[in-house]
């Protein structure tokens, strides 16, 4: 153990006379997790999709009396899909060469049945199969919701209208035509001159009747206002955008910086510093009896695990303090700096065996590092695409520590039940860390040769 | 002399081969090989190196002769065949002077010296270190190994085998980068080594070196061992033309 300590503190020695390199080993990481966030985030709010309109729908569309400014609307609907208008060809075009995920098709006589408000029109939407299809469908069913919404405002808008000439009276018209209405509160008022006026006891016991019905009928149709809301929207939903975590400050982009930083900087720093090791000539004088080689792979491992806490601890200072500073809830930024560290001993050490690994493999420094970037690079981001969207990428994700440190991450610092969860992603690190120890060591001969 | 090296497969014994009892072997090679895929490197070797030995390993480049020296340093696994030794031949009593120096760039001379007299288990490192600066003139202001001219590079790379008073030396080319100050500094420490009945095996280029230290001479080409005998003998050998 004692061997391992010396040649541990050569290792760091060595890192701290590279102030350069490691200052872009720390920024780098950093700006490529919030770049990464970024394109993950909007990739997934925006998706592309064609939109066309074989109704000519007009610039102004009225329905139920409330004028609709369509291309106003469709600016509403960009916020979470970029409607793109085109002709039904180029979209089948686009559609099927993937420059659009999807295509929304407005048929023809869509505006005269939205205006009859008799039967509902349809919008038609044609998706690519597999890749991002669910999501563009929930995207779009998302973007229909948003239109039948405004939609029913104008249609309870409506039809209170028309409540409102039963009740006060007046002139209405249905479908073009116009029409006179006396009104329940004119109606209650006349037959309140005849009950009084009429000499006909059964004629004024019949007013009386009807004066009672009217009278009810106007109590009914009074409380239709809220009535009609209420049935249209059986379940409200409140939105209040300041209640969590600003979305820089969020459990996912913290997860992923810490994923991120240590993925890259544990697997280049550990191919570097074995291969270095053959680079400086020093490994057949170590291998001579001094330093066995699973202690020296263990020492790069030791090294990464090391940095990992090292550069994970600054990390998570920096969130908790802006959590703290902004008074953000959601999380537990402090309290959980132990379960933390104990995720970042593992997935530092995960990364540094897979690291060993490639280094071993590539067998010169500059080589390594440059192998190291290449490989880390698309398993990072096999590890950023959502489950669930291609299946075998997320099976390729899972031999790679990222994901699970991931996982590992945000369960440790925002779960409020985390023990499940950070066992099962424990103990994928410790098995993935194991066997890239194992075939790293394995290789060490050819560090030798 | 109590050198014998014979190339594999030959029938006759070595002329010196009836001094051998007379003093214990230090490290022998029995049939040693080593290949890279198809590429020999070297044919299967078979040699003994006794206390109070000088042997010279010569031959032009790529004959084998760093490879041998690894081999016989413990750096590098045969192919096929063994070693044997009267001492751990992966102990600390084999010192290796690689023709590049295996030296950490990143540290200073003195770091090195510590770091490696720490591996090598060897009893108040900082005052070896002092000890080793002095002794071959090595600088302590600081600056990096990877800073360092190849001489003084050399110089400490010949400082870190000496740390554990090996009993083998085994310089690889040691003097390729040295002026002559600092030859004649790495011979009297090599002396100094086949004094204390330990033995020195070096590679060299240097027909000078070999006439004036070798005691036996082992001729490599082409990764076969062609030639083995006493300096007298080899000069007296065709494979003397290997510096022709």
């Amino acid at each position: 153990m004692n061997k391992i300590g010396f040649l541990l503190g050569k290792d760091l020695r060595v890192l701290r006379r590279s102030p350069i390199l490691l200052g872009a080993l720390i920024v780098y990481p950093l700006v490529f997790a919030a770049l990464v966030g970024a394109v993950v985030r909007y990739a997934n709010d925006r998706p592309r999709i064609a939109f066309v309109d074989l109704d000519r729908l007009p610039e102004t569309l009225t329905v139920g009396g409330q004028e609709f400014n369509v291309p106003l609307v469709l600016d509403q609907v960009n916020d979470s899909a970029e409607l793109i208008e085109m002709e039904q060809a180029e979209a089948d075009r686009k559609l099927g060469n993937g420059e659009v995920v999807a295509e929304i098709i407005v048929p023809r006589g869509f505006a005269s049945r939205l205006r009859g408000m008799v039967e509902s029109p349809t919008l038609v939407l044609k998706t690519a199969r597999g890749g991002l299809s669910n999501r563009v469908e929930q995207q779009t069913q998302a973007l229909v919701y948003g239109l039948n919404r405004r939609l029913q405002e104008a249609y309870i808008k409506a039809n209170l209208a028309y409540v409102r000439l039963i009740v006060d009276g007046g002139t209405g018209s249905f479908l073009g035509d116009e029409f006179d209405v006396v009104g329940l509160t004119r109606a209650g008022e006349m037959l309140a001159e005849i009950e009084r006026t009429t000499k006909d006891p059964a004629t004024a016991e019949r007013a009386h009747e009807l004066s009672i019905f009217v009278r009810e009928a106007k109590l009914a149709l009074g409380a239709s206002d809220e009535s009609l809301r209420a049935t249209a929207n059986p379940i409200e939903l409140q939105v209040d955008t300041g209640a969590g975590r600003t979305w820089l400050l969020s459990a996912q982009l913290q997860a992923y910086a810490l994923a991120l930083t240590l993925a890259f900087i544990c697997v280049l720093l550990a191919a570097a510093a074995i291969a270095s090791e053959r680079d400086e000539n020093v490994i057949g004088r170590l291998s001579r009896g001094l330093v066995g080689l699973s202690s020296l792979v263990a020492v790069k491992v030791v090294l990464a695990a090391l940095v990992a806490v090292a550069l994970g601890l600054v990390i998570a200072l920096v969130f908790g303090i802006l959590s703290t500073v902004f008074d953000v809830t959601g999380g537990e930024p402090w309290a959980r700096l132990p379960l933390l560290v104990v995720g970042l001993v593992l997935a530092g050490a995960a990364f540094g065996a897979f690291g060993v690994l490639v280094g071993v493999l590539a067998r010169e420094a500059r080589t390594a590092v440059l192998v190291a970037f290449l490989a880390a690079l698309p398993l990072v981001l096999l590890g950023l695409l959502p489950a669930g969207t291609v299946q075998a990428a997320h099976w390729i994700s899972q031999a790679f520590p990222f994901a699970h440190a991931v996982d590992f991450f945000q369960s440790a610092l925002y779960d409020l039940d985390p023990w499940k969860a950070l066992a099962r992603e424990a103990a994928w690190l410790v098995g993935l860390g194991a066997l890239f120890f194992a075939a790293a060591r394995l290789g060490m001969r050819r560090l030798l040769a | 002399m109590v050198l014998a090296l014979r190339r594999v497969g030959r029938p006759s014994p070595s002329p010196c081969q009836g001094r051998r009892t007379l003093k214990p072997t230090l490290l022998s090679a029995r049939e040693v090989s080593r290949r890279y895929g198809r590429i020999v490197a070297l044919a299967p070797t078979t040699l003994e190196v006794r206390a109070g030995d000088a042997l010279a390993l010569i031959g032009p480049n790529g004959a084998g002769k760093s490879t041998l020296l690894a081999i016989l340093a413990g750096a590098l696994d045969p192919s096929d065949g063994s070693l044997g030794a009267a001492v751990d031949r992966r102990g600390p009593k084999i010192g290796w002077v690689p023709q590049r120096p295996a030296l950490y760039q990143r540290l200073s001379p003195r770091e090195n010296l510590e770091l490696f007299a720490r591996l090598e288990k060897v009893p108040g490192p900082s005052g070896v270190a002092d000890r080793f600066i002095g002794l071959l003139d090595l600088p302590d202001d600081g600056r990096l190994t990877a800073e360092l001219s190849a001489g003084n590079q050399q110089r400490l790379n010949l400082a870190v085998a000496l740390l554990a008073k090996p009993e083998v030396l085994l310089l690889d080319e040691p003097t390729a980068s040295l002026d002559p100050r600092q030859r004649r500094l790495l011979w009297e420490v090599a002396t100094q080594v086949r004094e204390r009945e330990g033995a020195v095996v070096f590679a060299t280029q240097n027909l000078d070196e070999l006439e004036r230290f070798a005691s036996r001479v082992a001729v490599l080409v082409g990764g076969e061992l062609v030639f083995e005998g006493t300096l007298e003998e080899f000069k007296a050998s065709p494979e003397a033309d290997v510096f022709a």
